[in-house]
């Protein structure tokens, strides 16, 4: 048996689903009749970013979901790479300069793409490995710092980072 | 300024690198723009538009908001009406969320903001004023509130984490060691008993040089008489005995003492945590996870216990010893005395290196070994899933890998202390190699001259530094895990209670019931409101079903009448009188609550109901429970009600539970009785059964029933609908049906048709 998936950017509601910014600064969905102006949210964030997306109403309900942006037009496309830039932001971590212990909290000083950054992490969250490599830590406040690919950082970052890779 | 406000100022100073608030000359010149209205509320906006990391402000007044950027010349502010404002949006990202706040459908947005999690608290407050604003409802704030809720929404993470900010080690140690204080007196005598240990023991080495010099050699080269040499060399024989005799009671002393007054201190910390404990409120449990707690109470202190009756006395007494040592050596001769004391701070240093060392190691290794455990923790669950798929295999392969993983670290960690001891050990040795190297040529005639018996006190004293080195090069450890454990203590202990009564409480006697709301607002945190002004009026007696959407505020307002949290604004009265007034403890006692999931001790089922009200008689104990229809169930059991349930004893259904829960509230004869979804995790026929037992419950007193299934309620005498923390409807099971657009109406078809 094949599952199949019951909705996607093509097949239900007929018309094809078009992509643009308005002045209004949000991400506007047209599809039929309908428009709604949508955020994105990505199924597979690190397992496959570049596709798989559900576009959301402000109510959070999901309008459309698009399973590959190839099927969009061009100007679509544009648009809701835009909008995937900001959704899928998190820091980059170009290089790690302090990690101190303390009661309860472990304590990051990090430069980041974005520029320099301290953040804490509870002394028993520790960071995740990804699916493609790459290490993903999440402060106490829900912030993400991603490490590409740790391996390659430099020497003394790496260092410092010894205990928390595999 | 409040404490919590200097520790939260405190806290965004030391982790976040942001402005504690925001800058006074961009806040008059935005009052300025507002023609002197204040700013009420502020967000920091901490990225651009192209996601980099900067300084904008977003604040908010009583008829503008105003968004401030950062330009080379100043701030740039730009004001926008707040009439203007018809629609506000947030789209939440991984790290990065923006709010966009819309005037006329069509037009540009008036702003778009972008800001960390870190910040979206402090947005929150904004957005949630906003949003009632466009629904018709104006918030009042408080002038003055902006700094603290701009504190407390950015620090509160960390808070939570870590209420105490580690700053003074030293101040912590001291605060410790105050607990010695009632204690002085033994502590005194431990303390005595180990400096004398310490300084005996530097005499026999001393003893055996002296015999050798004085007694043996001047014997053989016969300028001693024999009978002379005797009497000294047994005088020397009787003072080591001397010695000895004196050095193992005192090493006894010292061992019970210290360890007893640890096992004090221990307790008393134990007590005084634990009584703390009971009475926070229960703001603080929902913040702290439960083991933390415990183990505060349990390990923690165990810890201390371990700091103070040997951690103090062996660090103290190592440094009397190693300056013992080196006074008595330099004294000696002072040329070997420098041999031997100048490499001793290398070593400390060594160890106190391979410490850190090894620290680092640990940490990669309980990395790994929590990996172990989380398979552990998954499977052992989950093994009706594991087996219902057919995944042993993988599991075990899967733990299999991990076990292998963290033997490797912990391996690595024996290598790593086994390289490095003999090589330490190695290291004194070249020193008393070294001290030989000085001392034969001396020896021998050339160079200074060096009795042979100041020779051999040197070697036994080489001997006696190994001990203390290690004490020293461990001490920066031993220093830290205390305060680690000492802060995680003094943090509980420091929490002051949120709910507390006024100087001249108020007491009921008795409560009469009835139970008066009026405009009461609350929210659990910073501005969100989840009671939005909520006013009724129950007379005693009243049965009231509270009914509506999950998520609506039902829970909030039967944990506002148990006194669990304050009211925000506005006031509950109880029998008129302000519920703020009353004594809390008494006031409790008189309220009854039956919970959606019943919560039983480990004991018996008799304690169990016994549990409000331990005087009762047993008659009145099978009273309670027939009528709370659990006395048949209860007599079936083995032990009737003797029998031990909770986590570890007889586990009874959740049906079961529920009925015995409902007996301690009968036994308790509340004035006031609360029951919050009580009959929602059971089937019907024991649904019925509960419910009997409810309406004989509910006779003769003021009763505030919760429930999914409306039909349970159709006995009460009034209904409130309470949805999005508003009370939108009340009225009886009738009058609401009656109402052909009620909500009421609406949630009850939609269950008929479920049926
Ligand atoms: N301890 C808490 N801390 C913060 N928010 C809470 C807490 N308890 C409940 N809330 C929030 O308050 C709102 C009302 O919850 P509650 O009173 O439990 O609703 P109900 O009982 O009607 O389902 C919900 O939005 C919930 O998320
Ligand atoms: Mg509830």
């Amino acid at each position: 048996m094949t599952l199949t998936l019951g909705k996607s950017a093509t097949a239900t509601r007929g018309g094809a689903l078009s992509l643009e910014w308005r002045a209004d600064g949000s991400l506007w969905a047209m599809w039929g009749e309908e428009e709604r102006a949508v955020s994105v949210r990505r199924c597979f964030p690190w397992t496959e970013p570049a596709r798989h997306l559900s576009l959301r109403d402000t109510d959070e309900e999901e309008f459309a979901f698009v399973r590959d942006p190839a099927d969009l037009d061009q100007r679509s496309r544009a648009a809701l790479e835009r909008a995937l830039a900001v959704a899928g932001f998190v820091f980059e971590v170009t290089q790690v300069l302090e990690i101190e212990e303390e009661v309860e909290i472990r304590r990051w000083r990090v430069e980041t793409q974005q520029g320099p950054r301290t953040f804490q992490t509870r002394l028993d969250d520790w960071p995740r490995t990804l699916p493609h490599g790459g290490l993903l830590i999440r402060d106490l406040a829900g912030d993400l710092y991603h490490l590409v690919a740790p391996e390659r950082l430099d020497r003394e970052s790496r260092e410092l980072l010894w205990a928390f890779v595999d | 300024m409040s404490t919590q406000q200097q520790l939260d100022d405190h806290i965004i100073e030391r982790y976040t690198a942001q402005p504690t608030r925001l800058p006074a000359e961009l806040r008059r010149q935005i009052e300025h723009a507002w023609q002197g209205a204040p700013v009420q509320l502020y967000a920091l906006a901490d990225l651009d538009q192209s996601l980099r990391l900067t300084v904008a402000w977003l604040a908010l007044g009583p008829r503008h908001i105003a968004v401030a950027q950062r330009e080379s010349t100043g701030w740039h502010v730009r004001s926008v009406e707040r009439s203007r404002i018809e629609a506000i949006r947030e789209a939440p990202g991984l790290s990065a969320n923006t709010l966009t706040i819309l005037g006329a459908s069509g037009e540009p947005a008036l702003a778009l903001l972008r800001y960390t999690h870190r910040q979206r608290r402090a947005f929150e407050n904004i957005r949630f004023v906003l949003e009632e604003q466009i629904q018709g409802h104006e918030r009042e704030l408080v002038d003055g509130d902006a700094d603290r809720l701009y504190a407390e929404s950015v620090a509160r993470p960390i808070r939570d984490a870590q209420a105490l900010v580690s700053g003074r080690q030293t101040a912590v140690i001291r605060r410790l060691l105050g607990y010695l204080k009632p204690y002085r007196r033994q502590l005194t005598l431990g303390m005595a008993a180990a400096t004398v240990i310490t300084l005996v023991s530097l005499v026999p080495p001393y003893l055996a040089g002296h015999l050798i010099d004085r007694v043996v050699r001047p014997a053989q080269a016969g300028t001693l008489s024999l009978v002379q040499a005797a009497k000294v060399a047994w005088l020397a024989v009787a003072a080591m005995a001397l010695v000895y005799l004196v050095r193992q009671p005192a090493v006894h002393v010292r061992l019970r003492l210290m360890s007893i007054i640890g096992e004090w201190v221990a307790r008393d910390l134990r007590s005084e945590l634990y009584e703390h404990i009971q009475r926070l409120s229960l703001a603080f449990f929902s913040r702290k996870r439960t083991g933390s707690l415990i183990t505060r109470v349990s390990a923690d202190t165990d810890r201390l216990w371990d700091f103070l009756a040997f951690g103090v006395v062996d660090v103290s007494l190592s440094l009397v010893m190693l300056a013992g040592l080196g006074t008595v050596l330099l004294t000696l001769d002072w040329r070997l005395g420098l041999v031997m004391t100048l490499p001793v701070p290398v070593f400390c240093w060594l160890i106190y290196r391979h410490s850190e060392e090894i620290t680092r190691l640990f940490i990669r290794a309980w990395r790994k070994w929590s990996r172990v455990t989380d398979v552990l923790s998954d499977t052992i669950p989950g093994i009706r899933v594991v087996k219902a798929f057919n995944q042993e295999q993988r599991e075990i392969e899967r733990f299999g890998e991990r076990n292998e993983d963290v033997t490797a670290e912990f391996n690595r960690i024996h290598a790593s202390w086994t390289r490095f001891w003999p090589l330490l050990m190695l290291g004194v040795h070249m020193m008393t190699v070294a001290v030989w190297v000085f001392a034969v040529p001396r020896l021998l005639g050339s160079g200074a001259q060096l009795p042979v018996g100041t020779f051999v006190s040197f070697l036994l004293y080489t001997t006696m530094f190994g001990a203390p080195i290690e004490v020293i090069g461990q001490m920066a450890r031993t220093i830290n895990r205390a305060t680690t454990s000492a802060h995680r203590v003094f943090e509980v202990l420091d929490t002051e209670p949120e709910i507390r009564d006024v100087a001249e409480p108020v007491r009921l006697e008795p409560v009469h019931g009835r139970v008066t709301f009026e405009h009461v607002t609350f929210g659990y945190d910073g501005v969100r409101q989840v009671l939005r002004g909520v006013s009724f009026d129950v007379t005693p007696g009243e049965l009231i079903g509270l009914v509506g959407p999950s998520g609506g505020g039902k829970t909030t307002i039967v944990n506002l009448i148990a006194r669990f949290y304050d009211v925000s604004g506005g006031t509950i009265r109880i029998d008129g009188v302000d519920l703020r007034r009353l004594d809390t403890g008494h006031y409790r006692r008189q309220i009854g609550m039956v919970l959606q999931d019943p919560y039983l001790f480990h004991g018996t089922v008799l304690e169990n109901i016994r549990y409000g009200s331990q005087e009762a008689p047993l008659n009145q104990v099978v009273a309670a429970a027939q009528a709370a229809n659990a006395h048949d169930f209860i007599t079936k059991l083995q032990h009737g009600y003797d029998t031990v349930v909770g986590e570890r004893g007889h586990t009874l259904s959740g049906g079961e539970r529920q009925r015995v829960s409902i007996a301690r509230a009968i036994l308790h004869d509340p004035r006031i009785l609360i029951l919050d979804e009580a009959t929602s995790s059971v089937d019907t026929e024991t649904e019925r059964e509960i419910q009997q037992a409810l309406e004989r419950l509910v006779a003769g007193r003021t009763v505030f029933a919760i429930a999914h299934r409306l039909s349970t309620l159709r006995k009460a005498s009034r209904l409130f609908v309470i949805e999005d923390g508003r009370l939108i409807e009340h009225g009886t099971h009738a009058e609401l049906l009656a109402k052909p657009e009620g909500q009421y109406r609406h949630l009850y078809e939609l269950q008929l048709q479920l049926q």
